[in-house]
């Protein structure tokens, strides 16, 4: 066995010998650095007044949160606003990517129905999805079904391009594996196809996931009575930056956490993808 | 050991107890609709039953096209391929093909891309468990089965590669320029594993390579072609060394040296 694993090779750590050099270049040093000078700078800012009255201090901040999880906003606790973007956005994207994601493949193993949808879909490709805004509240009124709408629109286009890629992608020489050892097409779609499309289906929909959070805040930014983009726009209105920045930041942690959830999700479909990039 | 020059395969000889037969195959691809490429012109073989065939020739003279006929994945512009007789039409398990680039699934462990050839024919996982370990270990792999490919180094890579075209026990075993990517450490390790594999399962092979020393390392007839487009038969040289051979051997280098002389004026 030696002599087929002499490749295996082990990682030994070397023990240096503790200094202040050693400290300062230390990588979790440095991150605590950056991250303090980034605080100390924006609590300098809001604190001096360099930009007005209009950046709150961090702890002003997670007051202003703490606050919103008890006393509702608009009828809605701090949970209830996450809630109701996070909804809008499962419900698009869900029915986006259950689309898309077929279609896509669809298209990518069948000349015709690639002749047929590509056109109308390379039309209405290049429209940024924020564009359709005023037309959908027009179609489906202020409720939930336009913000939906929105995020289909927006996630539709990366999640079909991406499924679509995939397939087109695939190394020729896959097919023929399968094809000399006695399979049929069938089984080539079954075989290479699928798998080797997951990775660039999954990074499609990494990307709709944020294209959706932009496509939420945009709709709840023009008209909403809940959700994270319309307590940002309640902060702007009643003059309290300390509510806009905490949206803001509840945003990010949010936006953060789904994406998370689909790392998960792909880890758990495409486990050869893992140790690859661990390496 | 006897050198015929120019000694294409004749019609007379007849196509009984030949495993594989190629009769005056050619073959042109059209590229960009309307240019065409003549990549093979006229060429005839004939492999007996178990007979380890070497198809040698620089890049770019038509020897994957060659195999990748045989194989039945591409369909010449005039000729045929025979397998016991019968004429070839497309791919199938009664073959086996090792591809230079390895083209193991990623996402499949070595058990799991070995043992895709039985899972497409429909054999139990109990049964084709079985039979995928038996050409992991034939080929040295054993204690490696739940690592994926980019696990592997390149040597072993295609060890998986030849596992998994053994595996279907087809009869006839295709390699293209299977070893191309190694080092030469590794490459001369794997010609000797190759030997050691078909003398434990002996087959009918089809080996395609660019180099001379490993031509006649693994051959028992050598087929050189012309280093030109469209590709051409130049001359057989049948090769009966004993195995296993040696690199250094007298009779050895006495051969390289006709075949490097011979295939140097065509290029």
């Amino acid at each position: 066995m030696e002599a087929v694993a002499n490749e295996v090779q082990k990682t030994v750590r070397e023990k240096r010998p503790f200094t202040l050099l050693t400290i300062l270049k230390n990588r979790w040093f440095l991150y605590a650095v950056s991250m303090v000078f980034f605080f100390w700078l924006w609590d300098f800012v809001g604190e001096r007044r360099i930009l007005g009255s209009s950046l709150a201090r961090p702890h002003e901040v997670l007051i202003q949160l703490a606050d919103m999880v008890t006393n509702p906003l608009a009828g809605k606790s701090l949970f209830g606003h996450i809630w109701a973007s996070t909804q809008r956005i499962l419900i698009g994207f869900v029915i986006a990517s259950v689309v898309a994601v077929p279609l896509g493949l669809l298209m990518a193993l069948n000349p015709y129905i690639n002749a047929v949808v590509k056109p109308v879909f390379d039309l209405l490709k290049p429209m940024p999805p924020i564009a359709w805004i005023s037309i959908s509240i027009l179609w489906f009124g202020i409720g939930e079904a336009s913000k939906v709408f929105i995020i289909i629109i927006g996630t539709f286009v990366p999640c079909l391009l991406n499924s679509y890629n995939g397939v087109r992608l695939i190394e020729p020489e896959l097919y023929d594996v399968v094809r000399m050892l006695g399979g049929n097409r069938r089984q080539e779609i079954i075989n290479v196809c699928f798998p080797a499309s997951f990775p660039a289906i999954f990074a499609g929909l990494q990307i709709s996931l944020s294209i959706a959070w932009t496509c939420v805040l945009a709709a709840e930014l023009v008209s909403a009575r809940s959700g994270l983009g319309f307590v940002i726009i309640l902060g702007m209105n009643l003059a309290r930056p300390a509510l806009i920045v905490g949206g803001m930041v509840v945003i990010a942690v949010v936006a953060w956490l789904t994406t998370l959830l689909v790392t998960a999700l792909e880890k758990l479909v495409c486990p050869w993808k893992r140790e690859i990039e661990g390496m | 050991m006897s050198v015929k020059e120019s000694g294409v395969v004749s019609q007379e000889k007849g196509q009984d107890g030949y495993k594989i037969v190629c009769e005056r195959i050619s073959k042109e691809f059209i590229q960009k609709g309307t240019q065409r490429v003549h990549v093979l012109e006229d060429i005839s073989v004939a492999v007996r039953k178990n007979e380890f065939v070497v198809i040698l020739g620089p890049g770019q003279s038509g020897k994957t096209t060659l195999l990748r006929i045989i194989a039945g994945l591409e369909i010449p512009t005039t000729g045929r391929v025979l397998l016991d007789g019968r004429e070839v039409t497309g791919p199938g398990p009664d073959r086996g093909l090792v591809f230079q680039g390895y083209m193991l699934f990623p996402w499949k462990t070595v058990m799991g891309n070995v043992e895709i050839g039985p899972k497409l024919r429909g054999v139990p996982k109990k049964e084709r468990r079985e039979i995928a370990a038996r050409y992991i270990k034939l080929v040295g792999l054993d204690g490696f089965e739940n690592h994926y490919p980019h696990q592997l180094s390149g040597g072993m890579k295609q060890r998986v590669g030849i596992a998994r075209a053994y595996v279907n026990s087809p009869e006839v075993m295709l390699l293209d320029e299977p070893f191309g990517q190694l080092d030469a450490q590794t490459r001369y390790y794997m010609e000797k594993e190759t030997v050691r594999i078909w003398e434990t399962e002996r087959r009918t092979v089809i080996f395609v390579t660019n180099n001379i020393d490993e031509a006649i390392y693994l051959g028992d007839r050598i087929i050189t072609l012309q280093g030109k487009l469209p590709g051409r038969m130049h001359a057989v040289y049948e090769v009966d060394l004993p195995r296993p051979r040696e690199h250094t051997d007298m009779k050895f280098l006495e051969l390289r040296h006709i075949i490097t002389e011979a295939s140097e004026l065509t290029l």
